[in-house]
């Protein structure tokens, strides 16, 4: 999985410049319900995988949740 | 579970709506939204405006309305009436069942089957499934199809997860034989063991009514909400949506020998536009055959948000001739059904506003 | 309106009754009445003792009980049916349909039909009905009706009209296509002018449950009720069951060429064994052919009573031979059907405790 592209998608859907692996997405002013369906679909769209409500829920990094997409295109 | 059903058609379908209509924009304040983030939800979800019905108007009320509305135009005549279907998560009482009380109110004869049906999202797909094999069996007369839907009174206003995007709405679909083969292929499954997803915990015999139940708390910031009220796990409901559906969609498509080209119309239940963007690109189908507008208009009334799709967005194709088909209806239970039609030309098609007597 | 059903059968019924038995002896402590009137009710009416679940139990816990008795003891494989239908108007949640808690708590395929039908007394009948519509299709060749009600749970114990006969309970019902020609025919009428003789007005959506609709009022008749509780008009019924059900049976038997003599027993929803007495003597019927014990050992079950009168009073000899038999179910609606049909040998026909 291309990361850069991961987290440039991400950003997008955080609508900010830029995000890097040791951002916490808690931090994020627009990491909340919406966004989280955002990175659903986009999971979905672009990587070709399910991603669960509770996986969501015990990610802190974003470096955590390019793992967790990466591990289920396995 | 796949089914062909033969030589039956849809004569006429009315949806009915609260004539009260409220703007997201009025009621983003209850929802403890900033102004950014409100707009970021608008946006997404498609919302704009939605009908809720006022104090003391039952799903029944509105069909009933809708029925009226086509005995008094003459689409349909009471003794023409073979059978009720009443579709509801909302119904007027445990018992006697909502359909024989709409059958004592207008004064139907003692032939009539009544039946009601306990069915959300999927319930206008299984409703006419029902209507299917009842005129198989019956010798005579037409089936009458009610599903009616009054969420918004199982939601708080203060609730941003589930307010903004409730409506309430009514409607009747016709159904009758008919001498042409006009088959219709259904495929449709159930999966129990996601109920959880989509649910109210409290107020029937698991978690009976008390002052508990009742007691209404901020679960978390903007969502208010008590046990007696609709509890929605988004995200599950929305892998869901994106993972089974398009499957059964396939299905039903190979099923009944159509491709994506040679359905006009991809008329879905309405949950939010969001979802259903999200389902016609991954399900290639371009935009234009997918309605998605109708949570902004109305609002997504469970198993009518189909009938209100059609009526709102084909209306007028309708009642002039004929379009080709795919229904899918998914949600709550978990349930998800597809049907492949010819629909039209009806008698009737169209939305009405409800008016009490 | 009258229906024909050919080539299908019942091969199996399983009824599941609360092992908690309360006798009328202690109801009547509740009661506002003295104790030497509520005995003569008892002696006129038939009552004695009724089941009733524990607080909490709900058809789901008797529905998916009765299901795992059947899949251990090898009379239905969870597989290999294509629909399973609940009959309730007890249901665990508003939304979502109970049957699909049923499928989701017994791990059950997703290709699977789960319906929530709203119906009580005449709901063995009805889920009959369905049964054998969805058997006309295909793609279903064998569908499972659960017939399930909690409603004791809604009975006011000050209310001697109701509470003494109430039951609960949950019956299954394995319905298949049969090898032989058989015919099946059945009448069905509904009058929903009179829909209010059987009711509970609030709780549903025209009058939602709070701290008023749970208060206790004496509705004249020395009974306390709940709005939340179910109301019945015992004469309003009692009526109802006299002037519709001999004709519909009649009815139906005329359709079905058959004869009262041609039937071997009629088993009939069980409201109380004086309404069934009155009824037996008005279609001139001997008792013995119309069994009306249900009520005095178990209560009135609502769609259940017809699948536990047959299994209590035929457990044995339907497990071996073939009978001529008509059901009848009526009440809340109103509702007044009745089916002619053969029934047995039967792979199971049992009654078991939860």
């Amino acid at each position: 999985m291309n990361k850069l592209e991961f987290f440039r998608r991400l950003a997008e859907i955080l609508n900010v410049e830029e995000v890097t692996e040791g951002n916490v997405l808690k931090d994020f002013d627009e990491w909340d319900s919406l966004s989280v369906l955002s990175v659903l679909a986009m999971a979905d769209a672009k990587y070709g995988v399910v991603i669960h409500a509770d996986e969501i829920r015990s990610v802190v990094k974003a470096a955590d949740l390019a793992e967790l997409v990466e591990a289920k295109q396995k | 579970m796949k089914c062909i059903f033969r030589n039956k058609r849809i004569s006429a379908i009315l949806s009915v709506v609260p004539g009260q209509e409220s703007c997201f924009d009025d009621e983003r304040l209850n929802y403890n939204l900033t102004e950014e983030k409100a707009r970021r939800m608008k946006k997404m979800m498609g919302l704009d405006r939605h009908r809720v019905v006022p104090p003391g108007v039952c799903s029944s009320d509105l069909c009933l309305f809708g029925l009226q509305q086509l005995l008094n135009e003459g689409a349909l005549k009471k003794d023409e009436i073979g059978a009720l279907v009443f579709v509801s998560q909302t119904p007027d009482y445990y018992l006697p069942p909502t359909s024989n009380v709409i059958q004592g109110k207008l004064g139907l004869g003692h032939d009539v089957i009544c039946l009601d049906l306990n069915q959300g999202c999927a319930g206008f797909v299984i409703g006419l499934m029902q209507a299917f094999m009842l005129l198989d069996i019956m010798d005579a007369g037409k089936v009458v199809l009610l599903n009616g839907d009054t969420a918004s009174k199982l939601v708080d206003k203060r609730n941003r997860i589930t307010y903004p995007l409730i409506g309430d709405a009514g409607s009747v679909t016709v159904i009758e034989r008919c001498v042409e083969e006009n088959p219709v292929h259904l495929c449709l499954k159930m999966d129990g063991s996601r109920y959880r997803a989509l649910i109210v915990p409290g107020g029937a015999f698991r978690m009976p009514s008390s002052s508990e139940t009742l007691k209404l708390a901020e679960v978390e910031e903007g969502v208010v909400q008590s046990l007696e009220q609709i509890h929605m796990d988004g995200a599950a409901i929305f892998n869901f949506t994106l993972e089974d559906v398009p499957l059964q969609i396939e299905e039903v498509l190979s099923f009944s020998g159509n491709s994506r080209e040679s359905i006009d119309y991809f008329l879905f239940h309405q949950p939010n536009q969001f979802i259903l963007k999200q389902m016609a690109d991954k399900m290639k189908i371009p935009q234009e055959k997918l309605p998605n507008n109708v949570v902004g208009i109305f609002g997504n009334s469970s198993s009518v948000s189909i009938p209100v799709n059609i009526t709102h967005n084909c209306g007028k194709q309708l009642r002039n001739g004929t379009l080709r088909v795919c229904l899918s209806g998914f949600g709550v239970g978990l349930a998800w059904s597809s049907m492949v039609m010819k629909l039209g030309p009806l008698t009737a098609c169209r939305t009405v506003e409800y008016a009490a007597a | 309106m009258n229906f024909k059903f050919r080539r299908k059968r019942i091969s199996g019924i399983l009824t599941v009754l609360p092992a908690r038995e309360q006798s009328f002896v202690e109801d009547m402590r509740n009661f506002k009445f003295s104790e030497a009137r509520s005995l003569k009710l008892k002696e006129v009416m038939g009552y004695d003792k009724h089941r009733i679940v524990e607080p909490g139990t709900c058809v789901s816990d008797l529905a998916v009980a009765g299901m795992e008795h059947l899949f251990k003891n090898g009379l239905l494989h969870p597989d290999e049916f294509d629909a399973l239908i609940l009959i309730t108007q007890s249901p665990d949640y508003f939304m979502p349909p109970t049957s699909n808690v049923i499928q989701g708590r017994l791990n059950l395929k997703h290709d699977l039909l789960c319906l929530d039908i709203n119906q009580g007394c005449a709901g063995f009948v009805i889920g009959m009905i369905q049964a054998l519509s969805l058997l006309e299709q295909e793609s279903i060749n064998r569908v499972v009706i659960i017939n399930a009600d909690v409603l004791s749970r809604k009975t006011s114990p000050k209310d001697r009209n109701s509470y003494p006969l109430i039951g609960d309970g949950a019956s299954i019902t394995v319905v298949e296509r049969d090898t032989e020609d058989s015919v099946i025919h059945a009448n069905l009428k509904m009058d929903g002018t009179r829909s209010n003789v059987l009711m509970i007005p609030a709780g549903g959506l025209r009058q939602p449950s709070s701290l008023e609709t749970a208060l206790l009022e004496d509705v004249g008749d020395n009974n306390l009720r709940a709005r939340d509780h179910l109301h019945m008009d015992g004469s309003a019924v009692f009526n109802f069951v006299q002037m519709e059900v001999p004709p519909l049976i009649e009815n139906l038997l005329k359709h079905a060429g058959a004869t009262m003599n041609g039937v071997d027993y009629f088993f009939c929803h069980q409201p109380n064994r004086f309404m069934l007495q009155k009824l037996a003597d008005k279609m001139k019927v001997p008792y013995a052919k119309m069994p009306s014990n249900v009520v005095e050992h178990f209560g009135n079950s609502s769609g259940v009573t017809i699948p536990t009168a047959i299994a209590f009073n035929l457990q044995e000899p339907l497990l071996q031979k073939k009978l001529r038999v008509c059901l009848a179910g009526f009440g809340v609606g109103l509702t007044w059907c009745a089916m002619l049909l053969d029934l047995g040998p039967l792979n199971f026909n049992t009654i078991i405790e939860y």
